[in-house]
């Protein structure tokens, strides 16, 4: 296997207090222009990762940009592709069949109403979902807006590697300790 | 009114605790991963809260209580497109709205020095943006008789409180002397150190002096009376409701102030009269009552009423002019900030406070019989007025330092272009304690600019 697996962001439930910044951040990430105050916000908030929470855990659930994506599998129009190392969603092809929402073993895809332009009252319904932001130069919005840094991003190789390194120090020093035990 | 005032909505609270975090008098209660509820009590309605919130409703999720009921709840217009947060205030907004669509009122208004450096804001300019013709322009707009301005009540303000710190400094009279601008500090020393009520400035508010003035100077100007004039204050506070409510507010024989809007209610106001905030003209406030100084304007900041109070004071007891105005020792976002200043006879021992914990140190130390100072400014927010509770919401917390920056050098911008820079140069100042007035701390100004504050009891 190469380094190329999808990155994705993952949260961390012992530190999330749900207070929904990362939905915010999220959906203010999304808009068409800069935004910066609630009065000045003249549409609705559509984040793209969404707060569960239950009497056990709280915590944002989004997009795993899964390697053998089941919502990409489940396209009949091919508007999910894998690109970049995302899974990402071309809403313009999308026909908003709904397919995806039901593959999606985490609830991560969202159907929400787009209009082509202002003045028009007609509007698409299309399928949404986190795109890693994807073009915006500091990364994902809702892991830098988090107050508690309950998100990561989550970059598969230097995860691995990291792991592999934990593992090994934590081995490494169990068998000098054991060794220096018996003698 | 100040058990209702600021509230959170239990269907939209997902009991992250961050307004707990951010409440200067721990009036906030409740499990983590709970809803939280409000300790009216102990609640002095800085709003702080409501600008932390981040629980918003979602359009995902569904809601026992439709939209529309709770925009009539927290007394929004429905025309209002934007997410509702659960930590919010009510508001006077229908009641100025009914009053402006009525033909025959006679209406008044004033607009806090804070209010010109953030409104634009919620019309997508630039955090900061500086905007005083404009507002002027769009009060005009919206249907108010007359377009005045607390920036002169400021000045008043410095006149009377400057010539009170004098006459307790060289007279005898309760010391230090706290500065009482603020509601929610004025409301914090009655009902957590009411032993020391007696050191807060018997000076009202730069709102109340203003609503007076309007009711009893203003209508006498306009051929009017009290009882015909509504008087309607804008404000980056939402502790500013209560205080306008007080039993005490109504020197003119009436309610002093008889609606306070928040920036963002003076913003659903201007978008609700279908106003293009953009190609406004620029205007000014009318004269005499919205004729005002650089040391008016520089109350929305904290450091801004005692750099105000110096330039002033210093030349009443001193009889020297002022030259360096710009005391920058006091300005800037610590906690608490001092200064001494010569007076020649004596060193004055100033202290300036922004956020209410940082005074309750100085408050016990006091209890005890220490403290080393003449006069302390307390804001209880955290940058002064300009990032009151009721100013326009980041929609991101890493925005709100920013916007609070902006703001913040935006007062001072507008100061340093203003070509009266100190209180007692104001010729609408002058003009009026010559024709109307008299002197500071005279009979007159003594009846309708000071009050009594009172230990207050919950029960009561």
């Amino acid at each position: 296997m190469k380094n190329d697996l999808n990155a994705f962001v993952a949260a961390d439930p012992s530190k999330c207090i749900g207070c929904r910044v990362c939905e915010i951040a999220c959906a203010v990430a999304h808009l068409d222009k800069t935004v910066k105050t609630v009065g000045s916000l003249n549409a609705p908030l559509l984040p793209r990762l969404y707060l569960v929470k239950t009497p056990e855990t709280t915590m944002p659930v989004q997009c795993r940009h899964c390697e053998d994506a089941p919502c990409v599998k489940s396209c009949p129009v091919s508007a999910i592709n894998r690109r970049d190392n995302k899974i990402m969603m071309a809403e313009q092809r999308c026909i908003g069949c709904k397919s995806c929402l039901l593959a999606c073993p985490f609830g991560a895809i969202e159907l929400i109403a787009v209009c082509p332009d202002d003045r028009s009252r007609d509007y698409n319904v299309v399928a949404s979902k986190c795109d890693l932001c994807s073009g915006k130069l500091n990364g994902p919005a809702c892991v830098a807006a988090c107050p508690s840094q309950a998100l990561r991003y989550v970059n598969i190789a230097e995860e691995r590697k990291c792991r592999q390194l934990h593992a090994a120090t934590k081995a490494g020093n169990f068998i000098k300790e054991f060794r220096a035990r018996e003698g | 009114m100040k058990h209702s005032l600021i509230k959170i909505d239990d269907e939209l609270c997902t009991g992250c605790r961050r307004c707990a975090a951010v409440c200067p008098v721990d009036a906030i209660e409740g499990k983590q991963g709970q809803p939280q509820m409000i300790h009216s009590d102990k609640c002095v309605m800085c709003g702080q809260c409501v600008q932390i919130c981040s629980g918003y409703a979602s359009l995902f999720e569904e809601y026992e209580t439709p939209r529309d009921q709770k925009m009539r709840e927290r007394h929004m217009p429905p025309a209002v497109n934007e997410p509702l947060f659960a930590a919010y205030h009510t508001g006077d907004y229908p009641k100025v709205k009914a009053v402006l669509d009525n033909q025959n009122a006679y209406t008044m208004v004033q607009c806090a020095p804070a209010v010109r450096v953030a409104i634009a804001e919620e019309f997508g300019l630039p955090l900061g943006s500086l905007v005083p013709g404009k507002l002027a322009a769009a009060l005009r707009r919206v249907g108010f008789s007359r377009v005045y301005d607390t920036n002169f009540a400021a000045d008043l303000t410095i006149m009377e409180e400057g010539a009170e710190l004098v006459q307790r400094l060289t007279k005898g009279g309760t010391l230090p002397m706290f500065t009482s601008c603020c509601p929610a500090w004025v409301t914090f020393i009655e009902t957590r150190y009411p032993e020391l009520v007696k050191h807060l400035s018997s000076c009202k508010s730069p709102q109340q002096m203003a609503g007076t003035m309007f009711k009893t100077y203003g209508a006498q100007l306009d051929g009017v009376t009290a009882d015909q004039v509504y008087s309607v204050a804008v404000m980056p506070c939402t502790c500013k409701k209560f205080e306008a409510e007080r039993p005490e507010m109504n020197s003119s024989g009436y309610q002093d102030v008889d609606a306070v809007l928040t920036t963002r209610e003076l913003a659903y106001l201007i978008k609700e009269a279908g106003i293009d905030f953009h190609s406004l003209p620029e205007e000014s406030f009318d004269n005499p009552l919205g004729i005002y100084s650089g040391a008016g304007t520089i109350f929305g900041v904290t450091g801004g009423v005692m750099e105000a109070a110096i330039r002033t004071a210093y030349e009443m007891i001193t009889s020297k002019k002022l030259d360096n105005i710009e005391l920058i020792q006091v300005r800037g976002s610590q906690g608490r900030r001092q200064i001494v200043l010569d007076l020649g006879t004596m060193k004055l021992k100033t202290v300036v406070v922004s956020g209410l914990k940082h005074a309750v140190p100085i408050l016990e130390n006091l209890k005890k019989g220490i403290a080393d100072f003449h006069f302390m400014e307390v804001m209880t927010c955290p940058a002064g007025c300009v990032s009151g509770g009721g100013q326009p919401k980041m929609l991101l917390p890493v925005d709100c330092l920013a916007s609070h920056q902006r703001r913040t050098a935006s007062t001072y911008q507008h100061d340093a272009e203003l070509l009266v820079r100190k209180s007692h140069d104001n010729p609408a100042i002058k003009a009026i304690y010559q024709e109307f007035l008299g002197e500071p701390l005279g009979h007159k100004s003594h009846k309708l600019l000071h009050t009594h504050y009172h230990v207050s009891h919950p029960d009561h």
